[in-house]
């Protein structure tokens, strides 16, 4: 991870749609080889916003730029086209073309840059190395499975030596199980290459899992801008606490620095991750950071387990507290009953008070 | 780890407006200009060949009601029968193909498109053939029987309607099949479990259902048999019935040829018919068919019982006399030197078929009909492809209005776009008329709409993001037609290929009017063959034709279903 070098600067861009809009002044920077995610539910704009970056989709103000060069400028009237801004992209439906074999359909970039015939054979075999497919390099592409589609797709990206590759949701198409494999090959492949990235995503676990910062987009704007453990420690407000990773929103008001008052009259110690104006009505606890025994310096709360549900990763308890109803996630060692009293515990580090 | 990479990407010139802007222009010259032409025509009250007119006014229309009054009556008479008779056929069939359990469904299905593709002209002929006074094959055996005078008439009123409802009827079932088809099956079947039987769900719940379907096609199929030319002209001109379509052509025939008066009345038909499918339209959308969704249900068929052996007959039934009959006929007629069914008189020979590929005017005709399918289907399906991306994968403004003119030929009766096109190139500065060239022009303007509708359906169905990502690759414009779009069409293209040539090969309404002396084409040749020649070599004439276009339609056949495997 290094930001030293900017890479790619998108600032206040809006994108219409008649008179919907999709992306309203989204600002953001991802710098030389580093992996950048848009996170956000479907309709947030992440997919608009990856767009105009390959230039596939024309913006209604602001700029993007590549390296310093404007891809994108409404002042000055600019708008590079797609093929000549040299980034690559993975497509959510892969894309592969199935009248073609899956060498040539990984050679089309290095054949559209007019590279000789060795060179272009020599980029292919590397490029399906890296995904494991040199061996079905002949084969038809629409005889591939989903699975080998996903890497001709990813291999055809790379071929050509792009110093950007935009990802599309590149893995919602896999089952789960294929999904995570991916993740685990697709983090350890953009190490190797020093690409830069920006990726986009719905998969929240995805999205912690292989980025070097994420970007928690709604409606069209920038919710939080973080590294993995910063939107999942620190959500800034209720909704990245609720998308990202699950958490318990517990109401009340501020009565000092960091201390909040919740509305069963409980007082909780907090932080915040930003400075505080006073009116602000909500904490956040995560499932995970909550224990249910006691202890010292941590936030303490009498409670009854009400609903107990076995997930097998985990156990699920509802418990019933001052604080009201709490979710709590346990490994599922030491299982508590259903009607057994608890003291429900977490740090104050946990407890994090969102934005008004 | 890093790649060699010594390429660059150059900036490239823009094609793809200029493509657009192209096409444009061209396909609204060719589509626009000839109905200009004809619509100041129509109001030329003075010397009908002077152009421009010297004399405007609005003399041609109210000719059409105070000369031509009978022909209006006839035209409605006879549309209004064929309807009938399409509708009651039509319904009749859709109801046994998709709610029964009748064997051979799924051929039976086919079977029915076959009588759209034998063409109303081949139809007519065989028709004649069968059933003309004295010497059609059942009127020949009545009074080998025994009978006096003559069992049937095809030169009369019925006559012609019976045609177009056997030939051009086929639309009637297609269309009420589909509205059959697209009724979610739940909902009879929830009038069963409520304890309707099965007479009263029919009548309580299909019916209502499926009235609005048949309504639509009512007014469709009525609106297309006003502007019916092919039966009229070959069996109406014989029995001095006219039609509006016939009479159209009779006034450009006279001396001197009464361009105006054809021009009014070619305009007064368009906007009939214009008004009529415009009234269609706002019927399908209106509400009542919330039911009917774009989805496309198997409702579960009725068992028939021993019943079903009974409607099977009837599918047959209609087969045979649109199909077999009409075929059978034509082939007795054209292997003999004088056309009868008392076989002990019967002269078999081949000297039709040596006449229709020997005699000079026939053979070119077929030459040059032949040639001309070919050359549109080909240079027209690259230009239609191109038109389709247009229209529904450019971001240009204005691409809504280029799929409007494109599709704007289809609400013109054929036969008034070819007085059009007549008309708009006789004073064209361009000397192409009577030749082939126009011919060319002709066609690929009427098969805009066939070929433009055959590939969009194709082209939405490629994904999107194949052509996006050859663009992120680094690819232009012109590469990414190249290299990916266009071979994706590839089996879209040879489909419309294939629809084009055969629509080229059975060419009627416009032919009749562009074809010049030195640039016959088949199907006016069939017709004028019929009027002049014997029946037995128009009927080897008309039996080339029907193989070329079964020929090119068993193909189809083969690749679609080819086709829907390679891109699902």
């Amino acid at each position: 991870m290094s930001d030293s070098v900017t890479r790619i600067e998108v600032s206040s861009l809006k994108v219409r749609y008649g008179d919907a809009v999709a992306v309203n002044g989204v600002s953001f920077t991802v710098g030389r080889g580093e992996h950048v995610t848009l996170l956000g539910p479907s309709g947030c704009g992440k997919t608009t916003t990856l767009r105009t970056i390959a230039g596939l989709e024309t913006p209604s103000d602001g700029s993007i730029r590549i390296d310093g060069q404007a891809m994108y400028d409404a002042a000055e009237g600019k708008n590079v086209p797609t093929e000549q801004r040299g980034v690559s992209m993975v497509f959510q439906s892969y894309a592969v073309w199935p009248h073609m074999t899956v060498f040539d359909n990984v050679a089309y970039g290095l054949r559209v840059r007019k590279l000789s015939k060795a060179d272009i054979a020599a980029n292919v075999e590397r490029a399906l190395d890296l995904v494991q497919m040199r061996h079905l390099a002949e084969r038809g592409a629409s005889k591939l499975s989903g699975g080998q589609q996903q890497r001709v797709a990813l291999a055809r990206a790379i071929a050509f030596s792009p110093t950007v590759v935009l990802f599309d949701e590149p893995l919602s198409n896999l089952d789960a199980k294929l999904r995570a494999e991916m993740r685990v090959e697709l983090r350890e492949l953009q190490r190797r290459l020093d690409i830069t990235s920006v990726y986009v995503t719905h998969d929240q676990e995805e999205a912690l899992a292989i980025s070097d910062r994420v970007i928690v987009m709604n409606v069209g704007v920038i919710e939080q801008i973080g590294t993995p453990e910063q939107i999942y420690n620190k959500p800034r407000s209720r909704f990245v606490a609720d998308f990202v990773g699950s958490a318990n929103l517990i109401k009340g008001r501020l009565t000092g620095p960091d201390r909040f008052e919740a509305e069963g009259g409980v007082v909780l110690r907090a932080i915040a991750p930003h400075t505080p104006r006073g009116d602000e009505t909500e904490v956040a606890v995560r499932t995970a950071y909550i224990d249910l025994q006691p202890r010292p310096g941590d936030n303490h709360v009498p409670g009854i387990v009400r609903q107990r549900m076995f997930h097998g990763d985990f156990v699920q308890y509802i418990i019933d507290c001052a604080c009201g109803k709490l979710i709590v996630r346990r490994p599922p060692t030491n299982l508590l009953d259903e009607g057994a009293a608890v003291r429900v515990s977490f740090s104050p580090e946990h407890c994090v008070l969102l934005e008004g | 780890m890093t790649f060699i990479s010594t390429g660059v990407l150059r900036p490239r010139f823009n094609w793809q407006a200029l493509v657009t802007l192209a096409v444009l222009l061209v396909v609204g010259f060719l589509v626009l200009l000839p109905l200009t032409f004809l619509v100041g025509e129509s109001f030329n009250t003075g010397d009908a060949l002077a152009f421009p007119p010297e004399e405007y006014g609005i003399g041609n229309y109210l000719a059409i009601f105070e000369e031509d009054l009978h022909v209006l009556t006839n035209t409605v008479a006879i549309a209004v029968m064929a309807t009938a008779m399409a509708i009651v056929i039509g319904f009749t069939l859709a109801w046994i193909l998709t709610r029964t359990n009748v064997k051979g469904r799924a051929t039976l299905e086919r079977l029915m498109e076959l009588p759209y593709y034998m063409t109303p002209l081949v139809g007519a002929l065989a028709w004649g053939v069968l059933t003309s006074p004295k010497s059609g094959f059942f009127n020949q055996l009545y009074q080998l029987l025994g009978g006096k005078g003559d069992l049937f008439n095809i030169y009369s009123m019925f006559g012609i309607a019976w045609i177009m409802a056997l030939f051009e009827g086929t639309v009637a079932f297609v269309m009420i099949a589909a509205s059959m088809k697209s009724m979610d099956p739940a909902l009879e079947e929830s009038a069963r479990v409520m304890g309707a039987g099965k007479l009263r769900t029919a009548l309580t719940v299909t019916l209502p259902l499926v009235m609005p379907g048949v309504l639509g096609a009512t007014l469709f199929v009525f609106a297309e048999m006003l502007g019916s030319f092919a039966a009229a002209l070959v069996i109406g001109i014989p029995g001095r019935i006219y039609v509006i379509t016939t009479a159209i052509w009779d006034s450009t025939l006279s001396y001197p040829p009464a361009y105006g008066r054809a021009a009014a009345m070619g305009l007064a038909l368009f906007l009939v018919m214009f008004g009529m499918l415009s009234f269609y339209r706002w019927v399908v959308r209106r509400g009542s068919y919330a039911t009917i969704t774009g989805k496309a249900f198997r409702p579960r068929p009725m068992d028939m019982g021993g019943l079903s052996w009974l409607l099977f007959g009837v599918c047959a039934l209609y087969v045979f006399l649109a199909v077999v009959l009409p075929i059978a006929a034509l082939l007795f007629t054209s292997l003999q030197r004088f056309a009868t069914v008392i076989l002990s008189q019967a002269q078999f020979t081949f000297a039709n078929y040596q006449a229709a590929f020997s005699l000079g005017p026939v053979r070119t005709a077929m030459v040059n009909s032949l040639s001309l399918g070919f050359g549109v289907a080909s240079v027209g399906v690259i230009v239609m492809a191109l038109i389709v991306w247009i229209i529904y994968r450019s971001q240009l403004i204005g691409r809504g209005y280029v799929e409007y003119l494109v599709m704007f030929p289809q609400a013109v009766p054929r036969m008034v776009f070819g007085l059009a096109l007549l008309w708009a190139w006789l004073n064209m500065p361009i000397p192409i008329y009577g030749t082939l060239w126009l011919l060319a022009l002709a066609y690929f303007t009427v098969m805009l709409p066939l070929g433009v509708r055959t590939l969009a359906g194709v082209v939405l169905q490629i994904d999107k993001s194949l052509e996006e990502c050859a663009r992120v690759c680094g690819a232009g414009w012109g590469y990414q037609m190249r290299t990916i779009t266009l071979p994706l069409l590839k089996p879209g293209i040879l489909a419309a290929w294939l629809l084009i040539f055969m629509a080229c090969v059975r060419e009627l309404g416009v032919s009749v009017f562009l074809m010049g002396p030195n640039a016959k084409v088949i199907a006016p040749s069939i017709v004028a063959a019929w009027q002049s020649s014997g029946t037995e070599l128009t009927a080897a004439m008309a039996l080339i034709q029907t193989f070329t276009v079964i020929v090119a339609l068993v193909i189809l056949y083969r690749l679609t279903r080819g086709m829907t495997k390679e891109l699902t």
